[in-house]
């Protein structure tokens, strides 16, 4: 003994030579453990600061993009006389005061993450006069003033100076500036009168004093109103087309005299500043929202009280609950690579403590304690472990910004005790005194007691599964119903005692292909079959692949259906490969405009309809608010007792009536199902010809177009018209936040799982290869040639490989299609239902490629080590199978 | 046949190179008739196992050659020499080298599936072999089913299974107690006689050695005597 032994508390006394060449011996294995630890130290400390990133970004871009203004709405001071009502030149300030009031009204942790608010006064709805088509027209102030160029005319002047006094109902007459398309639509100049009514058919005085351009069309005052700078078709009324006229401080107080008492309305809008919201606040600010809209007055309430309204709390619940999806399907897959993370590491500490027993039992017999042999191993796997989690914790640190212990701490645990427990049992097995009994019962005690501790712990797994699976089913994996982790754990779990039963339905098989081989005339299939058979009882190697693999083919499976859902919702938010919506001022040209898309090259099918959002259709009892499609349907075009037949989406009943403004009702009668026509639930859709002999002349406002060239040729005729294409509403959606931060989780998660699988193969045939040569090395004393001892070995490895190709990918996606309903997966598709499970075929082919292929490659790897080796020295070494 | 079935010439074994080399066989040379059965004598260390080797092909000598039945053994390719082993020279090992999911029966026919021996004479002489040591009552039993002596006595009949010429016996009783090794050599003496095999077995027994028909000494790597 060279080295000088040192006591650690005088418990155990620690060799470090031992220790020194231990771990010189077996320093590639104490490698490949680093490098385990390194890995998954890193995937469990950078994914949970990368999901809080995600979620974050999730929240400013949903908020984002939603435009949930919180609204404060208030009416106007009553501006009555003794017998009238009075101008009130000072009316700007007034709103200008709304608006500050509003801002204090405010909660301080809301307002830090809302901008700077803006005020508009609004007057009522008029209908534009001009015998055209329905259209509207409002009369509109901003506060902030917004910046524009005068193309003609100049900015609304007052009617009168100062204040002036009016009799009740007298018309008042109004200055407004319009915008170039406005203007255009409207078909005025500055000093025109616009032809206007109210809803009493009260004429109203408004004239044009100037034409305008903005300075900045994206200045967020031209948000709230956009109707301001062009004409906006579609929504409320059927057919209707919304315009607006801006309103200068000094016209604002004939506005408010044009209209009655009560028409003119105040809205203080607040956009939410997305940069200042987080994962953390978003609940908080929504429930915020839910506070202040609960507290707010009603329309009912007197002058100058605050009627606050905002969906923002509704799209920060909606986020939050897309975050809490994510994070369970994120949660699902960290815990599977961990899982199978640890097993590989108890599979590692397996083969290293099987390369040194006879060194550990050399030790133990020489006079050391177990405690000192524990001692030992764990100061090396202490080091191993320690640094090999120092450097994973380190990359997560550099790629996530912040580490996550808590997932760590499992992985590095494993690590370091794993392979000291084992090599501490292994060397008391080896020295302890008790000897295998001669009695027949006794020895059959022992070996049932085994099986039963086998039994048991086979049991736990299962009973683990099944308790972690109901939890998901039953409790989902939101957080607030408790710790969501045992429930997301259920797939990993699922996979895990799935695998525990292939592994014990594998010595059967290999039994049955051995009993078959016995028949047949291929030697080499019986003693390749009898090493499998023989080989079939070791448990964590196969134990190991499955897990890996079945984990590794369900994030395939969550990836190839989330993937096939995103391309399913934004086919059906498009409804072809582009879509044209035609702008209310150009929905004339619209069948020019579809023959001209029509002629482009790589067009094949160009569809016109007019598309009304929200449409009032009266159903048996109730009006609803279906999307009305009327095209060319000529399945439809036959009417029915004078109804239009329909093909209805939604529960909208069998007789149906489509409402209109001042015009008798058009019956429709539901003649079969709708397909889905974008993201609403419910549809209607009647055939053109058959609507207009119904009295409903339609005007096309969508055109659809499919084909190689649709994209291009909606592109290029997206003048007057907003064009969709699906590619870019699917790339935009992938590559939304979650959705991007989800997909790349899953492929990472099967990359490192699959890795994780073949170590398993290849540690697993590592540990067995001395006892598989020895046997091809007999067998060749026997006469096998060399290069059938290859077939041999490939025989004893194929069986695991084989059920882990077929077994695993089945395990993978049954509990994908036990688990997705709880995980949401519509969330991040954006879809109404959860998508179907998609099998995914080509890379679970490609698996089940790579293991066979791995088979070969370690044959081929293990024939080549020991090619130089004479099989004298080979049957010298160990006394093996007999 | 005219000359010896096992001739040996000057083979020279050496492990390892430089002063560290290790001279395992040295100018060994010697004849072994049909039909005879030889104990190769010597202490652990001494060059049996080494020169058994050489003999049947598991190993290559620096120098020198060995005959088998007129067949040159050092000149064979591996393909010459699994053909060799499958007709000509079988093995019996310390260690018994059965496979454990076979039964004895099974085990026993290993070389004639190899020699791809139609299924019902590979039976037949399975039986006989099973009978010929003792265990036509164990032939459905499992290695770990059966006794030392009688796991030795089915590594021999599988030896005898292809009717080799020579029979290469690697301190066969080595690990079974002296009553059973004593009987697992009778064994060996009696399916010499029996099946007219030559048989070359390494002992250190001075027991096994009475029954033989002639003792070779090695001694650090050459012969004695």
């Amino acid at each position: 003994m060279t080295g000088r032994p040192f006591a650690v508390r005088r418990f155990f006394v620690v060799h470090r030579p031992s220790v020194r060449g231990r771990a010189r011996a077996d320093r590639g294995a104490l490698l490949l453990t680093g490098a385990v630890v390194a890995v998954l130290t890193l995937l469990a400390g950078a994914v949970q600061p990368l999901i809080r990133d995600t979620a974050e970004a999730a929240v400013q871009d949903a908020v984002r993009h939603s435009e949930a203004d919180v609204r404060a709405h208030a009416s106007l001071a009553r501006d009555d006389t003794e017998d009238g009502r009075a101008r009130h030149p000072g009316l700007a300030e007034d709103v200008d005061e709304i608006r500050r009031r509003a801002d204090l009204g405010l909660d301080d942790e809301l307002r830090d993450v809302l901008r700077e608010p803006i005020a508009t006064a609004t007057g009522p709805t008029l209908n534009v006069t001009d015998g055209s088509l329905l259209r509207t027209f409002r009369l509109t102030y901003l506060t902030g003033s917004p910046r524009v160029t005068w193309v003609a005319g100049g900015a609304p002047g007052p009617t009168v100076a100062g204040v002036a006094a009016i009799p009740y109902g007298a018309q008042w007459p109004v200055q407004t500036a319009l915008s170039e398309p406005v203007a255009t639509a409207l078909n005025v100049r500055p000093g025109d009168k616009i032809r206007l009514q109210d809803e009493n058919r009260n004429p109203k005085d408004v004239t044009v004093s100037g034409v305008f351009r903005p300075v900045d069309a994206a200045d967020p005052a031209w948000r709230l109103m956009p109707e301001l700078l062009r004409p906006v078709g579609g929504q409320g009324t059927f057919g209707s087309t919304r315009m607006a006229g801006l309103l200068s401080p000094d016209s604002l107080p004939d506005a408010r005299l044009a209209f009655g008492q009560d028409e003119m309305g105040v809205t203080v809008s607040f956009a939410p500043e997305p940069s200042k919201l987080t994962w953390e606040s978003a609940r908080t600010i929504a429930d915020i929202v839910v506070k202040l809209k609960a507290t707010s007055g009603s329309s009912s309430q007197y002058e100058g009280v605050l009627k606050w309204e905002t969906w923002l709390d509704i799209e920060l619940r909606a986020v939050a609950a897309r975050i809490d999806a994510a994070v369970a399907q994120a949660s699902v897959l960290l815990i599977g690579v961990l899982l199978v993370g640890v097993l590989v590491l108890l599979l590692a500490a397996d083969v290293l403590v099987r390369r040194r027993t006879p060194a550990l039992v050399i030790a133990r017999r020489r006079g050391a304690g177990l405690a000192d042999l524990f001692a030992e191993l764990v100061l090396e796997s202490l080091a191993v472990g320690v640094l090999a989690a120092a450097v994973g914790l380190g990359a997560a640190f550099a790629v996530a910004g912040g580490i996550s212990w808590e997932w760590a701490l499992p992985v590095v645990l494993a690590a370091v005790f794993a392979g000291p427990a084992f090599g501490t049992l292994a060397a008391a097995r080896a020295t302890r005194n008790r000897r295998v009994p001669a009695n027949r019962s006794a020895r059959k005690r022992i070996r049932d007691t085994g099986r039963l501790r086998r039994f048991v712990l086979e049991a736990a797994v299962v009973l683990g599964a099944v308790g972690a699976l109901v939890a998901l089913r039953q409790r989902g994996v939101a957080p607030g119903d408790g710790d969501p982790t045992f429930a997301a754990s259920g797939p990993a779990w699922g996979v895990l005692a799935g695998a525990v039963v292939l592994v014990r339905l594998l010595p059967i098989g290999t039994g049955l292909a051995l009993r078959w081989a016995l028949r047949s005339r291929r030697p080499l299939a019986v003693f390749g079959a009898a090493r499998a058979a023989d080989t079939a009882g070791r448990v964590l190697p196969v134990l190991v692949m499955v897990t890996a693999v079945g984990v590794a083919s369900f994030a395939f499976t969550l990836d190839v259906t989330a993937r096939q859902g995103l391309a399913e919702g934004a086919r059906r938010t498009v409804g072809a490969d582009a879509r044209l919506d035609v702008s209310p001022v150009a929905e004339a040209s619209t069948p020019e405009l579809a023959r001209a898309i029509a002629a482009e090259p790589g067009v094949r099918q160009v569809i016109t309809a007019q598309i009304t959002d929200s449409a009032r259709v009266g159903t048996p009892g109730a009006v609803a608010a279906p999307r009305l499609v009327i095209t060319d349907r000529p399945d439809l075009r036959e009417l029915r007792d004078g109804a239009v037949p329909a093909l209805v989406r939604g529960d909208l009943g069998g007789r149906l009536e489509v409402i209109r403004e001042g015009l008798p009702p058009v019956p429709l009668v539901n003649v079969g199902t709708a397909p889905a026509i974008g993201d609403v639930e419910e549809v209607v859709i009647v055939d053109t010809q058959a609507a207009a002999a119904a009295g409903l002349v339609a005007v096309p406002n969508t055109i659809w177009v499919n084909g190689p060239g649709a994209a291009k040729a909606a592109r290029a005729h997206a003048t007057g018209a907003a064009a969709q294409v699906y590619a870019t509403v699917l790339d935009e959606r992938r590559a939304a936040p979650l959705t991007a931060g989800l997909l790349r989780l899953a492929w990472t998660a099967a990359g490192v799982l699959l890795a994780f699988g073949l170590l398993g193969l290849s540690l697993g045939a590592a540990s067995g290869a001395p006892a598989r040569w020895q046997t091809v090395s007999r067998l060749r004393t026997l006469g096998l040639r060399p290069r059938d001892g290859r077939w041999v070995a490939v025989g004893e490895l194929l069986p695991p490989a084989l059920l882990t190709a077929i077994g695993a990918p089945l395990l993978g996606v049954l509990f994908a299609r036990l688990a997705f309903g709880p995980l949401a997966l519509r969330q991040i598709t954006w879809q109404a239902a959860d998508p179907p499970p998609v099998l995914p075929w080509w890379p679970l082919l490609g698996v089940a490629l790579v293991l066979v292929a791995a088979v070969a490659v370690v044959v081929r790897v293990e024939a080549t080590a020991r090619r130089g080796r004479r099989l004298g020295e080979v049957l010298r070494v160990g006394s093996l199978d007999g | 046949m005219t000359g010896p079935l096992l001739k040996v010439a000057g083979v020279h074994r050496r492990f390892g190179s430089g002063p560290a080399a290790v001279h395992a066989l040295r100018d060994v040379s010697f004849e072994v008739a049909a039909g005879t059965m030889v104990a190769l004598v010597g202490r652990s260390g001494s060059g049996k196992t080494t020169l058994l080797n050489v003999i049947g092909g598991l190993d290559r000598p620096d120098e020198g050659t060995v005959h088998v039945e007129g067949t040159e053994v050092t000149a064979l390719d591996e393909d010459g020499l699994s053909r060799l082993r499958r007709e000509k020279v079988s093995y019996v090992f310390q260690t018994f080298g059965l496979i454990p999911v076979l039964s004895a029966a099974e085990n026993v026919g290993a070389p004639l599936r190899l020699a791809r021996t139609p299924a019902a004479e590979r039976e037949r002489r399975v039986a006989m072999l099973l009978d010929l040591v003792g265990l036509a009552d164990h032939a459905q039993q499992r290695p770990d089913e059966l006794s030392g002596g009688q796991q030795q006595r089915v590594a021999i009949a599988r030896a005898l299974a292809a009717s080799p010429r020579l029979l290469v016996a690697d301190e066969p009783t080595g690990q079974l107690d002296a009553e059973t090794g004593l009987s697992v050599m009778a064994l060996l003496r009696g399916v010499v006689e029996s099946e007219g095999v030559t048989a070359l077995v390494s002992t250190h027994d001075a027991v096994m050695m009475a029954l033989a028909d002639r003792v070779i000494h090695i001694s650090d790597g050459r012969l004695e005597g």
